[in-house]
């Protein structure tokens, strides 16, 4: 299975990787193979949402998710986030709101809140967004301004 | 287009920031660390043969120092590397690097260290089961002894018609900055180089010249952002391996830690058991005996600073006619202590908090009346004889408790609300620098600081310098520049940076704007004005480019350069007072008053917070929208140490939870909504009179979850986290 090649769209532009090894989390792929740091390394273990990316346009754990398993997807990670309708929405909020302050969990936040309100849309409860992000971790804000960022995301006109 | 409340938003949400974790180099390797497999044990030997054997492999242990250090070895204190003696799991044994990360895992994997197991000491209450004896000073478990005294302590406890005796405990807590340590270095010649993600270049330049036996001169510290700090970044962990590494491979090294390791090595606050008395006579406080033990790992003797730091807030911010103050620095086999926002004091407003109230109810005062009555103001004396200067403690207290009468008269049966105060300083640190450069079109200030994430650098001293030249925040522009470049400055730390750094803004502004009036001929300072794409200066009706009033050196040089420096003083403390061991004074008395609204679960003991609100004695407000946020990011945070967050060392000295799952720290959905109130007007020494305000908001955070619970349920809680187990087992529930 490592010997071949994994094709991904990677924000857009089509990637084919030679000598993936079987075991390597798509979060090092984005960060070593392809340079695509904005993507945060935090626990490595599914408990802190740092690594969040949008694979097929839903929201996904970079860490736990192996790169051969996405072969064949498309990946968006937070240096394309203002290409996307909705994650464009979502970076001016948080741009708006002041909605970070060290901005280490803020990549995974913004990817997870895309997903969100891409699988939901408008019709999203903000309880519903809340439950949603309980998988991202800040240390910072408290969430106060994120929880306000969401809002206001959810509110704005696509 | 309105402004974004951060000007690092932009670069962040890009995902374009550097931090510490991301850093590469061509030709890099990827450094581990061994760990010690056992907290106490003799070192037999450290076989570095088979990691050596791997390809690509540099591998570098405590034999290998002396050749690799210029001064033969490091500081013999303090070895890098344990050469007889390992004091703590997970303490660096030896460290590796390999052109993979995998490689390197492996290679780390594959030394053979080999130990002779000692006795464990893991339980500060087993080193000492009763107060430490009179011979304590020379029992090695000691690390620190402090002992103040004050007023005729037996009398008033003799004459007291109510003597309260409580013992609390605390839980050991980490930092939790998302983004793990993490650094790359390179050594070429005599230039030990390491970029790395810290709250204090100046700290680790110096730190690591100490620990590696080389000229401070010859290494230099260049900051990344940094993913949060919280006190776990402002010392060297890293870099000095990093170094060695780079130095031994003759090229580039990263050296991070994962997030397991990162709970294993972090130096943080560990556990503490106190023991209060309190005397009171005709419903006043009459006397107070403290007696702390306070777990400081491996810290060596003369470097704990919290026990003498933090003793002082067992009593204070209360008037206490008479006292007696003792506290032991106890060493353990854990990582050394190392600052956690506002070291070790939450834990002691939770302490004093819960045990005024408690001494209330015991006497028959209500616990807000019985608090409000005894708290300090301005020209009251500290246990260490300082006086106090401008406080806002008592309005903040009166805001409080008018808020919990509110809050009161509306909760639902079941719930509960409570008040908890505190207090803090604003550290001075050994003080700050600034350049700013006053150029045709902008003001660059230069200094050496990143920002950590508190908007301390790029939003509070580019605020200062906005006030203090009258430029718009968009001509300003902060510039980092690395230790070999930047003017001194102590670091982020001890919410000092906006004020220490912001006064030496001021005073080089009010340098620059006299000097362009000498060029100008004018007496006095001039004024500064936006002229088009050019900045003018304004002295009556004579208006120049400042271009025009440059040197032809000036020019060249990019504009008009003036220093700005800042030490504060800090008070003094009375002598008399001291009986032994080392006391630190406070530089500003910032208060904080806290109201929670919480609800108790009778079948389970879980608490829940459904409403907050925080009163905070600020001096000077320097920008809204980041003070504020520092108090809501505070109080989370705080909501973490109150209820669920708890390292757990087993007898054996080794860390049980240390990953996010296991170690809770409040997620989004716990955080109730947060009102946030500031009290100007009690100055500071900080630009304008503000004071710090990093630290201050997760001081009350316990002790007001503590009260709430308490008015809730009925349960009286002295310890540290207030876990649903231990809710439920103080309702006898379990």
């Amino acid at each position: 299975m490592s010997d071949a090649p994994v094709r991904l769209q990677v924000n857009g532009l089509a990637r084919a990787l030679d000598g993936v090894p079987a075991t390597e989390r798509l979060l090092d792929t984005l960060r070593w193979r392809l340079g695509l740091k904005g993507t945060k390394e935090g626990c490595r273990t599914g408990g802190c949402g740092a690594c969040t990316v949008l694979v097929d346009g839903e929201s996904t754990l970079s860490c736990l998710t192996l790169t051969h398993e996405v072969d064949g997807g498309s990946v968006t990670t937070i240096e394309a986030i203002a290409r996307d309708p909705v994650g464009r929405i979502v970076r001016d909020a948080f741009e708006r709101e002041g909605a970070l302050q060290c901005g280490y969990c803020t990549p995974g936040f913004v990817m997870a809140l895309t997903g969100l309100l891409k699988e939901r849309g408008r019709s999203a409860s903000v309880e519903e967004l809340v439950d949603g992000l309980q998988g991202n971790l800040c240390r910072c804000t408290g969430y106060v301004s994120i929880v306000r960022a969401a809002r206001a995301a959810r509110e704005a006109e696509p | 287009m309105s402004r974004s409340l951060r000007p690092d938003a932009a670069l962040k949400l890009a995902g374009a920031a550097e931090y510490g974790v991301d850093l590469e180099a061509p030709g890099m390797l990827w450094g581990a660390l061994v760990l010690a497999p056992a907290a106490h044990a003799r070192l037999r030997s450290v076989d570095l043969a088979s990691a050596r054997a791997l390809p690509g492999v540099v591998a570098v242990g405590p034999d290998d120092l002396g050749a690799l250090l210029p001064g033969g070895g490091g500081d013999p204190d303090r070895p890098i590397f344990p050469r007889t003696e390992i004091t703590y799991r997970a303490q660096p044994i030896a460290a590796v690097a390999a052109p993979t990360r995998e490689l390197a895992e492996r290679a780390a994997r594959a030394v053979r260290v080999a130990a002779d197991p000692l006795p464990i000491v893991a339980d500060l209450e087993a080193v000492f089961p009763d107060w430490p004896g009179p011979d304590a000073e020379a029992n090695p478990h000691v690390a620190a002894h402090v002992h103040a005294r004050h007023g005729e302590v037996e009398a008033a406890f003799r004459d007291a018609e109510k003597v309260v005796r409580e013992t609390y405990r605390t839980a050991s807590i980490h930092q939790v900055a998302l983004e793990p340590h993490a650094c790359l270095a390179e050594v070429t010649g005599d230039r030990w180089v390491v970029r790395t993600s810290t709250q204090s270049p100046f700290g680790v330049r110096e730190d690591t010249a100490q620990l590696l036996g080389v000229p401070e001169a010859s290494v230099v510290v260049d900051g990344t952002w940094v993913g949060g700090g919280f006190g776990g970044k402002g010392a060297s962990l890293l870099e000095p391996y990093a170094l060695v590494l780079a130095r031994a491979a003759g090229r580039p090294v990263r050296l991070a830690l994962g997030y397991r390791e990162e709970f294993l090595l972090g130096r943080t606050t560990l556990p503490a058991v106190v023991r209060l008395e309190t005397a009171v006579a005709r419903g006043r406080i009459v006397g107070r005996r403290v007696r702390l033990l306070l777990d400081v790992g491996t810290s060596l003797p003369g470097r704990d600073f919290a026990t003498g730091y933090s003793i002082g807030f067992l009593v204070g911010p209360y008037r206490t006619p008479a006292f007696d103050l003792e506290g032991y620095a106890v060493r353990t086999n854990k990582p050394p202590f190392g600052p956690h926002r506002a070291p070790f004091a939450p834990q002691c407003a939770f302490i004093a908090e819960s045990h005024l109230v408690h001494v209330a109810l015991e006497v028959g005062i209500d616990p807000e009346e019985f608090r409000a009555q005894h708290m300090w103001t301005e020209g009251d004396t500290t246990p260490l004889g300082q006086p106090v200067g401008p406080f806002g403690l008592s309005a903040a207290f009166e805001a409080a408790r008018s808020t919990a009468r509110r809050w009161r008269a509306a909760a639902a049966p079941g719930q509960g609300v409570g008040i908890g105060a505190g207090f803090w300083s604003t550290n001075s640190g050994a003080g700050g620098e600034v350049r700013l450069v006053l150029a045709p079109e902008d003001l660059l200030v230069v200094q050496g600081e990143r920002e950590i994430g508190s908007g301390s650098v790029l939003v509070g001293v580019a605020a200062v310098a906005e006030r203090a030249t009258g430029l718009p925040r968009e001509r300003i522009r902060i510039e980092y520049a690395d230790s070999s470049r930047a003017p001194f400055d102590s670091g982020v730390y001890g919410s000092r940076t906006t004020a220490a750094l912001g006064r030496a803004v001021e005073e080089a502004a009010a340098v620059l704007l006299r000097t362009l009036g000498e060029r100008m001929g004018a007496p006095g300072p001039v004024r500064l004005e936006v002229d088009g794409p050019s900045i003018a200066a304004v002295h009556g009706r004579d208006r120049r480019r400042v271009a025009t009033l440059l040197s032809p050196d000036e020019r060249r040089a990019g504009g008009l350069s003036v220093p700005g420096r800042h030490y504060g003083r800090s008070g003094a403390i009375d002598a008399r007072r001291v009986l032994a061991g080392t006391f630190y004074p406070y530089t500003d008395f910032t208060g904080a008053a806290h109201v929670a609204l919480v609800s108790v679960d009778r079948e389970t003991g879980a608490v829940r917070v459904e409403r907050y609100a925080a009163f905070q004695d600020v001096g000077r407000v320097v920008d809204e929208p980041s003070a504020r946020a520092q108090v809501e990011g505070g109080v989370a945070m705080g909501l973490g140490t109150a209820l669920t967050e708890e390292a757990i060392w087993s007898d054996e000295g080794t860390l049980e939870n240390p990953g996010l799952l296991d170690y809770r720290i409040p997620t989004l959905g716990e955080i109730p909504p947060i009102e946030v109130a500031f009290i100007e007007g009690y100055a500071g020494a900080g630009p304008a009179g503000a004071k710090g305000l990093g630290e201050p908001p997760i001081i009350p955070v316990p002790a007001t979850i503590a009260a709430a619970v308490r008015a809730a349920s009925g349960a009286h809680l002295t310890e540290l986290p207030l876990s649903a187990e231990r809710v439920a087992r103080a309702l006898k529930l379990l």
